[in-house]
């Protein structure tokens, strides 16, 4: 089975063009994907996806940046598959799309391959990539769906087992399920992720970590330098609390909410300065190698409603993206951070300019709630063109399914075949 | 914490008036500024505080974003506050944060809806009795002269404690810190929680940017919302017969009971189904100490999806259920309801509510009222993330049975068991919404600011 993989490109418009590119992209949808010009869902192995627009905007030091067309996916199959499928699928779609960006190639250039190419050209590589859980592919996730809906049918029928042993209803069920051949598939596991993979993140894992224990006296020594300069730069730049506009948040509220997950998009520029900089680069490799090798199975430290999630650097490290699929409301996104992983938001974010005052890097910052909320509120992109493979499944639906499933192997005891009832 | 300066925040944040059974809600038009500016200045001298318990009648005020701009308030001052309140109940956003869509949404509310003349003021007064609340209506109803008008007297009704579905309602409310009563600490909020300018549960002041540009506009007051919501107690009733039937189809009163208190969390008595699941119990009529991860985990008592359990989850939260920093997040998400019930002032027994229908026994339900200091992570939050939402909880397409506006399909509700849970289906909507807007209840310095503003 495959492991995930994130694909990210950044195509920058031509100067007049940002209007009609914005134009487009209203017709293809209103927060969730319509499916016209890119079909998404007909290609293999998308969990989510989303076309965006970044306006024309000034960097800190006054420069201009144009405005991108940015394409952002999580997928099952490899970048190559899929960027091939979109061409071959979708190629005028991507016309119209991209022919708004520079380089694109003209009209009568336009064959298979160079637009392969120019697709491949504008590739940016992620800088941390999160994904609920690693190995788990979108059609997994909806044969378990099925399974389970299917499994709660047969129970609304099954009078006879009310006030039956657990053990009971589990034999009742399994013989139900071992009848029927289009469920009987899930009796066998879903596909492991390759034994290649495996090694490789093996390997990863062991190496950094011994290259951390090897410079670890020399981090231990550099320890406190880098925490003055760190406090000499948190104390300099503060940032007064900015009340996001009622125009703005109702702009991009108008977006959310539509089915029972959402997408995140927020752009910010990265603090001047080389420590800063150099500051979020570490952190993001770290974030990346823990949502790597621990937090690779449903919990991202506490928070258990993020499908996937990046951080991309744009820019020359001039600006940061973040972006995410999630479930809920904003706000109880918001919340959700705030309460439980406020330090893990502040170790990134407080490099990003106007983020509420953060100390030694992780204490404070988001926990100035209003401050929080209206710095991301004036950060967000809007996310009009969004795909979602399964848009009625929360993360916690998708784990239960699994359970539901992984359930029906093995011999379990009394206690775990209770539980498994209590999952039904 | 400073002390809260209780002689100038209003009475309705420290008590709902309980000892003051009468009540009547007067929506306001301003049409002159003047006129209200100088009904404002008026009306704070009987505006009743939180300071004691009023004796005999209370008198209590809230505004509109479009009030406080009719008042004089700058468009950018009125930005300060809290978007919501700016922004408006019957905002598309808002309609879908609180599932007021179809027959629900705006367009067709009674009040404060875009077809409907816009609200500026809410004026709550109180009574001991209804001949005194007349004489109280009077009275206020006096001080709006000319380029004022009274869009609605909503009236309410005394159901001795119960809603109109016919439970005992009101039982859990959070205590607030510098107020009078005193509680565990699980569910004591801050009393910034609730009102503007003292620290809220994060430590923080909610709408700094306000607070710093006016306090004397900020300072004591807290966000006040207002929702009339009718109640199809027959259709409730119909619907928990139907799914309770005996297989032979004949009505089973007790399941059909049993089914009722199953989608609400307590009994009509008011008997926590956590404490008391298998029948009402009168001396737990007020019960309310108990969690639900420690006492009941699975929802095999008080079903994951009833609605008590999903509008205060007490200590069910994640990431670690059953801990103190649990009840820390849920203390994040409380209200101060307020609400008084409204229509026919018999209580319907099921019996009776079976045999006839509202055209026959009139219309009943709740003038919702709650107080809350961040509209967007408190009221909203809970309607929202909690009450109607399907996915609560790692349920599937379960909103609240009682309160939800359901799904296309009809929602399902799931009642735990150590055995096959069982599943009702296409729960219809039983509560529909009649008319709302989110009020900002000054303190009474700042309504006499607002009296004078422009002067």
């Amino acid at each position: 089975m495959p492991h995930q993989v994130a694909l990210t490109l950044v195509a920058q418009v031509r100067p007049g063009q940002v209007e009609s590119l914005q134009e487009l992209l209203k017709t293809m949808g209103d927060g969730v994907a319509n499916g016209s010009v890119v079909d998404l869902g007909a290609l293999d192995g998308v969990h989510f996806a989303r076309f965006i627009v970044l306006e024309e905007a000034t960097d800190l030091r006054g420069e201009p940046l144009p405005a991108s067309l940015l394409y952002l996916s999580d997928l099952d199959v490899s970048r190559e598959h899929h960027l091939g499928q979109l061409v071959d699928q979708s190629g005028e779609g991507l016309d119209r799309l991209f022919e708004h960006c520079e380089g694109y190639p003209e009209e009568r250039k336009r064959t298979r391959e160079t637009r392969l190419d120019y697709l491949r050209r504008h590739r940016v590589k992620e800088q941390a990539f999160y994904v609920n859980t690693v190995g788990r592919t979108r059609h997994q996730i909806r044969e378990e769906a099925e399974l389970r809906d299917r499994l709660e049918d047969f129970l609304d029928g099954a009078d006879h087992l009310r006030r039956q042993d657990p053990a009971e209803i589990r034999r009742s069920v399994l013989e139900h399920v071992e009848a029927d051949r289009t469920l009987s598939r899930a009796l066998s596991p879903p596909a492991g992720l390759d034994l290649g993979f495996r090694l490789r993140e093996l390997g990863h894992l062991l190496v950094v970590a011994l290259l951390v224990l090897v410079l670890l006296p020399l981090l231990l020594l550099a320890a406190p330098f880098f925490l003055v300069l760190l406090r000499r730069h948190e104390r300099r730049d503060k940032a007064p609390h900015v009340k996001a506009p009622v125009e703005v948040v109702q702009e991009l509220a108008a977006l959310e909410d539509h089915v029972v997950q959402n997408p995140f998009t927020a752009l910010g520029f990265v603090k001047p300065g080389l420590f800063r900089r150099l500051t979020l680069t570490g952190v993001l490799y770290a974030i990346n190698y823990v949502t790597r090798h621990v937090f690779n199975r449903g919990n991202l430290a506490g928070v258990k409603t993020i499908h996937f999630a990046r951080w991309v650097f744009l820019d020359d490290k001039r600006r940061v993206i973040f972006a995410s699929n999630y479930d809920g409301s904003l706000e109880s996104y918001m919340d959700d951070f705030i309460d439980k992983i406020a330090w893990g938001l502040n170790i990134v974010f407080s490099n990003g300019h106007g983020y509420p005052n953060a100390r030694f890097l992780i204490a404070d910052g988001c926990r100035d709630e209003l401050a929080f909320k209206d710095y991301l509120r004036l950060h967000q992109v809007p996310t009009r063109v969004w795909y979602s493979a399964y848009d009625q499944l929360s993360c916690a639906n998708i784990a239960n399914n699994a359970r539901i499933r992984a359930g029906l192997r093995g011999e379990p005891g009394r206690e775990t075949t209770e539980q498994w009832v209590q999952a039904l | 914490m400073s002390a809260p300066e209780l002689n100038d925040v209003q009475g309705l944040v420290a008590r709902g008036y309980g000892n003051l059974p009468s009540a009547q809600f007067l929506l306001v038009g301003i049409d002159d500024g003047a006129a209200g500016r100088a009904w404002l200045g008026a009306v704070a001298g009987s505006l009743t505080t939180a300071e004691r318990s009023p004796e005999g009648q209370a008198v209590n005020l809230a505004l509109t974003s479009s009030g406080l701009a009719k008042l004089g308030l700058d468009a950018a001052t009125v930005g300060l506050f809290s978007t919501e309140f700016a922004d408006g109940m019957a905002s598309a956003h808002q309609s879908r944060a609180l599932g007021d869509i179809d027959e629900n949404a705006p367009e067709h509310w009674a009040w404060g809806g875009p077809g409907t003349p816009e609200v500026d003021a809410v004026l709550l007064l109180y009574a001991s009795d209804d001949p005194a609340l007349a004489r109280l209506e009077r009275e206020q109803a006096g001080e709006l002269g000319a380029g004022l008008r009274v869009l609605a007297r909503l009236e309410t009704s005394n159901l001795d404690g119960h809603e109109p579905f016919g439970f005992r309602d009101g039982i859990s409310q959070p205590f607030v810190e510098g107020l009078s009563k005193k509680g565990p600490p699980e569910t004591t909020l801050r009393f910034g929680e609730f009102v503007l300018g003292y620290p809220n549960e994060y430590g923080r002041y909610t709408d700094q940017p306000l607070l710093d540009a006016h306090p004397e506009l900020a300072r004591n007051g807290s966000y006040l919302v207002f929702r009339q919501l009718r109640q199809d107690v027959h259709g409730f009733w119909r619907f928990v017969d139907e799914a309770s039937r005996n297989p032979d189809g004949s009505s089973d009163p007790v399941r059909r009971l049993r089914l009722a208190a199953k989608m609400v969390g307590r009994w009509p008595g008011g008997a926590p189904l956590v404490i008391a699941p298998d029948g009402d119990d009168p001396a737990l009529a007020e019960a309310n100490d108990f969690a639900y991860f420690q006492d009941d985990r699975h929802g095999t008592r008080c079903p994951i999806g009833s609605h008590i359990r999903r509008a205060n989850p007490r200590d069910s939260l994640d990431p670690k259920p059953g801990t103190a920093q649990s009840w820390a997040i849920n203390r994040r998400h409380r209200i101060l309801r307020r609400g008084r019930e409204y229509g026919e002032e018999e209580l319907l027994r099921p019996d009776k509510a079976l045999l006839v229908d509202a055209a026959i026994s009139g219309e009943r339900g709740l003038h919702f009222i709650c107080l809350n200091g961040n509209i967007s992570r408190q009221f909203e939050f809970v309607n929202d993330t909690w009450l109607n939402s399907p996915k609560f909880a790692g349920l599937y397409d379960d909103a609240d049975p009682l309160v939800a506006p359901s799904s296309p399909h009809g929602g399902t509700f799931t009642v735990q068991s150590s055995s096959v849970r069982e599943r009702v289906s296409e729960v219809p909507r039983f509560v529909s919404v009649r008319g709302g807007a989110y009020f900002f209840m000054p303190g009474l310095a700042a309504t006499r600011s607002l009296a004078r503003l422009g002067g």
